[in-house]
């Protein structure tokens, strides 16, 4: 009997059954029914290159490592300074040494004692292997480590008296790594890791999908100075479009966001009664630097005429309008900036304010009209200012399309903008091809010098040319002086003299922004620069 | 060597050059675009930090020299480890393959589920209304760029209706549940029947339809348009005319007579369109959060990772030429117009 019944209808009714019965499922999703009542589950964009502490120095990997391993030092919320988190106490013993003791009876979550040979391993580690993703730069003036007694570790140093080594500690090159399971030569697989448990931190791995989906539980076994968790766990689930990020914050499959979503984003959710949107600076600064090779008027061009590059400079501060960039490009989501630390770290003054624009922090014309015909230079300036869209974000074009025009809007300038791919980006501004352009910085630690150090001291990491003996002696007296109140003093000095170069115009703060469900504690509604994101203070209600 | 070994046998070989062209491309085009070190840390090191740990790396050799030692690790089978997160490419094959795997048969069954029948619909009202609305629906299938495609479907069923899910291959609490199993195959769909818990296979499925139905309507045009036309061309052959004078009756004559000859060419078809999934599996992936091959081919392409993305794309590159080299062998063996 032949068939006469067409397959396709009978597979199109199979199709929309099963269409059907997907769309009517239960919702089984997230931190439902990822664990208990009071696991949080985080949603980011950030991506994982490592698990190994000395295999990566990226936001995301960061995100996960602060959390699983634990330093000897730490900066807690709402402070700048490094405290004891390991370690029980800090003492700098010598001119190049410093003597860490740390607390009694540490484990690591697979059992193993957690010694002062694990630290010393650690450190030797990270400078044995260096690898190309790692941290190890950060480790510029450790000489040796040595652990002469169990819960004793002596770190000496190249230079003498540096105050910064404590804060050197709290950073991803001071992570602890079990001698047991991590080689001392080599970076291990992450699915090692995750077997060999070797964690000394508030957390431990569960299970572990690569940039997709992470569960962590309390680790019991966590001796530091961070405190136990207000959560039984978290679930960490990766999305790489912000967009899908949002949505799903939005219908409550997570409960957290951090890092990153997109500015009319966090203005859409800011009015949803469901979610709370935390917002607050942050301490990544963006600013645009002067080459002074290429600049006009700069020393490796035709005119060249230092008194005549200042006046360059000086008149671009004196009319970029920082307030107008952060409300209309930015949406208030940024602040202005007005010297080369954020606001909230210590040490941080607006040593620019008071010297251009309209000495209030506003542009002015007729100011920057002075400056240069003072100098003598005849107007417009042509400039050319290089931006970057794919590192330094997409809102970049709309911010440096409004500095040009504010800069010609005065009639002094006229702007040339171009934008390059970061991955030639880094190689043409050291190669002195851009004659001004942008870059932006946040800081490895939380502490001036971090921000001024890599701007204006020796092999500094900007290498735009402004080379200042007065200010690198300032930069060494301040990394080497013990006391605050002179330390504070020095730091505006610098910050002080630099402003009158102006090698870089400083523009906007950035903002830190986290969202939470309504129901979420433990996230500040005001966000500062000292904040750091922990896991450990989240609690579900 | 008798006609069809020799055929086969050249067509084989074909892969070679085609795949070795390809990579070569690759590995040329990576290097153009800048660095995998510079790129993540070029923000972070002084310039003399970063030329040290270029020199380390190895990649400010001379790309000659550069490029004999990625054919030679290529002619070994050892295509490295990722530059930016030191994992090898076998096991990114393994965790990522599997899930690209999934959403292409996905895929290609809305294709066929929906190209076919349609197809054959569209050629029994040839030049009649229901024939132009499907051409046009055709047209528009495979026209409209799948990343498109995925975005209005996740507007209008994700967000407006709330019917499916934004993104991702199963809800947190599945996917968790599943990695906690002892033994996975990556499959998503599998692992769950292998659970053996029914919500988990629903939750997989009700994840997997935007995507697929994205994916696989890319391909269903292109179906539906060629059955169609082949149908056409089969309706009015002299064999049908001389069954239909027999008294064959209509419908055994389009359902029997007609149609499976002019199926033949959705084999040759299905293999090409092997290297459309793929090309359109790195937009679905990325638009649906899918972390597939093609998610992790664009990641790596962002981070100028040119270690992952020479093997990925050498991976896609054998994948595409193997199945084009099945699809001819199929092909040769079926049908009798194919010369060798």
């Amino acid at each position: 009997m032949p068939r006469t019944t067409p397959r396709g209808p009978v597979a199109a009714a199979a199709l929309t059954t099963l269409l059907s019965l997907a769309a009517c499922t239960t919702d089984t999703s997230d931190a439902h029914s990822a664990a208990d009542g009071r696991t949080i589950t985080i949603g980011t964009t950030d991506q994982v290159s490592s698990l190994d502490p000395a295999g990566a120095w990226d936001a995301g990997s960061g995100t996960i490592e602060t959390e699983v391993y634990a330093t000897l030092l730490s900066a807690h919320n709402g402070s700048t300074d490094a405290k004891p988190d390991l370690a029980a106490s800090i003492t700098l013993s010598g001119p190049t040494k410093y003597t860490v003791r740390l607390k009694p009876g540490l484990k690591f979550a697979n059992g193993h004692d957690l010694t002062s040979s694990d630290v010393k391993f650690s450190f030797d580690r990270q400078l044995k292997i260096a690898d190309k993703n790692g941290p190890s730069s950060l480790l510029y003036n450790l000489e040796s480590v040595a652990a002469p007694a169990p819960d004793t570790v002596e770190f000496t140093l190249k230079s003498p008296n540096d105050t910064l080594f404590p804060q050197i500690l709290t950073t991803a090159a001071g992570l602890v790594a079990d001698e047991e399971v991590f080689p001392a030569d080599k970076i291990l697989d992450d699915e090692a890791i995750i077997a060999a448990k070797p964690w000394s931190g508030p957390y431990v791995i569960d299970s572990y999908a690569k940039n997709s989906v992470v569960s962590f539980s309390v680790n019991p076994a966590y001796g530091g100075g961070l405190g136990a968790p207000k959560n039984t766990g978290v679930v960490l689930k990766y999305y790489t479009a912000a967009s899908n990020l949002k949505l799903d914050i939005q219908r409550g499959d997570i409960d957290v966001v951090y890092r990153t979503l997109t500015i009319p984003d966090l203005q859409d959710l800011g009015t949803k009664p469901e979610v709370v949107v935390h917002t607050g600076s942050g301490n990544g600064i963006r600013f645009i630097v002067f080459d002074l090779k290429t600049q006009p008027f700069g020393s490796a061009t035709a005119q060249a005429d230092p008194a005549k590059a200042l006046a360059v400079r000086q008149a671009a501060a004196s009319l970029i309008d920082r307030a107008q960039l952060a409300d209309q490009v930015y949406k208030g989501t940024f602040q202005p900036l007005y010297s080369y630390v954020p606001q909230g770290i210590t040490g941080a003054t607006e040593s620019l304010k008071p010297l251009y624009g309209d000495q209030r922090g506003g542009p002015d014309k007729a100011a920057a009209a002075r400056l240069l015909s003072t100098a003598g230079v005849s107007t417009p300036v042509a400039l050319n200012l290089q931006y970057n869209t794919d590192h330094y974000g997409s809102s970049s074009e709309d911010e440096y399309a409004l500095i040009k025009t504010q800069l010609e809007a005065s009639g002094l300038f006229k702007v040339t903008l171009q934008s390059t791919e970061w991955s030639q980006y880094g190689k043409q501004r050291v190669a002195d091809q851009y004659p001004a352009y942008q870059l932006g910085w946040y800081a490895d630690y939380l502490d001036a010098d971090n921000y001024l150090g890599s701007f204006f001291a020796d092999g500094n990491w900007v290498n735009n040319g402004y080379d200042d003996a007065a200010v690198k002696a300032l930069i060494k007296q301040e990394q080497t002086e013990t006391d605050p109140g002179r330390r504070t003093e020095t730091l505006r000095q610098i910050q002080d003299a630099v402003a009158k170069a102006v090698p870089i115009v400083p523009l906007l703060q950035g903002s830190t922004a986290i969202v939470t469900r309504a129901k979420i504690d433990g996230v500040p509604q005001r966000l500062d620069s000292a904040y750091q994101f922990r896991w450990a203070e989240l609690a579900k209600r | 060597m008798p006609g069809l070994a020799r055929y086969l046998t050249v067509r084989f070989l074909l892969i070679f050059p085609t795949v070795f062209a390809l990579v070569t491309a690759v590995f040329f085009l990576m290097r153009l675009t800048g660095d995998p070190v510079t790129n993540a840390l070029g923000d972070r090191l002084t310039p003399e930090q970063l030329r040290q740990r270029l020199h380390q790396a190895g990649y400010d050799r001379p790309l000659l020299v550069q490029y004999l030692e990625f054919l030679k690790g290529v002619a070994t089978g050892d295509l490295g480890r990722t530059a930016t997160d030191n994992r090898s490419i076998a096991d990114l094959l393994g965790s990522y393959g599997t899930a690209t795997l999934e959403l292409a048969v996905y895929a290609l069954v809305i294709a066929l589920i929906v190209g076919l029948p349609l197809g054959r619909l569209a050629a029994y009202y040839r030049d009649r209304a229901p024939d132009v609305v499907l051409r046009l629906f055709a047209i528009l299938a495979y026209a409209t760029p799948v990343f498109f495609v995925g975005l209005l479907l996740k507007l209008v069923f994700s967000v407006w209706l709330d019917w499916f899910p934004v993104a991702g291959r199963a809800s947190t609490g599945v996917q968790l549940q599943l990695a906690h199993r002892s033994s996975v195959t990556g499959i998503f769909l599998l692992d769950a029947l292998r659970s053996g818990d029914g919500a988990a296979v629903l939750d997989v499925l009700h994840h997997a339809v935007l995507p697929s139905v994205a994916l696989g309507l890319l391909v269903a045009g292109i179906f539906l348009r060629l059955v169609r036309t082949n149908l056409i061309g089969t309706l009015s052959a002299g064999y049908v005319t001389a069954a239909r004078s027999r008294g064959v009756p209509e419908r055994r004559l389009r359902d029997r007579h007609a149609t499976r000859p002019a199926l033949v060419p959705v084999i040759t078809l299905l293999g090409l369109q092997v290297a459309g999934l793929l090309g359109g599996a790195v937009l679905t992936e990325t638009t649906f959060e899918w972390k597939g091959l093609g998610f992790e081919l664009a990641h790596y392409l962002t981070a100028r990772d040119f270690v992952a993305v020479q093997a990925l794309v050498a991976v896609f590159a054998v994948v595409v030429a193997v199945t084009n080299f099945l699809v001819d062998a199929v092909a040769a063996l079926v049908d009798p117009r194919v010369r060798y």
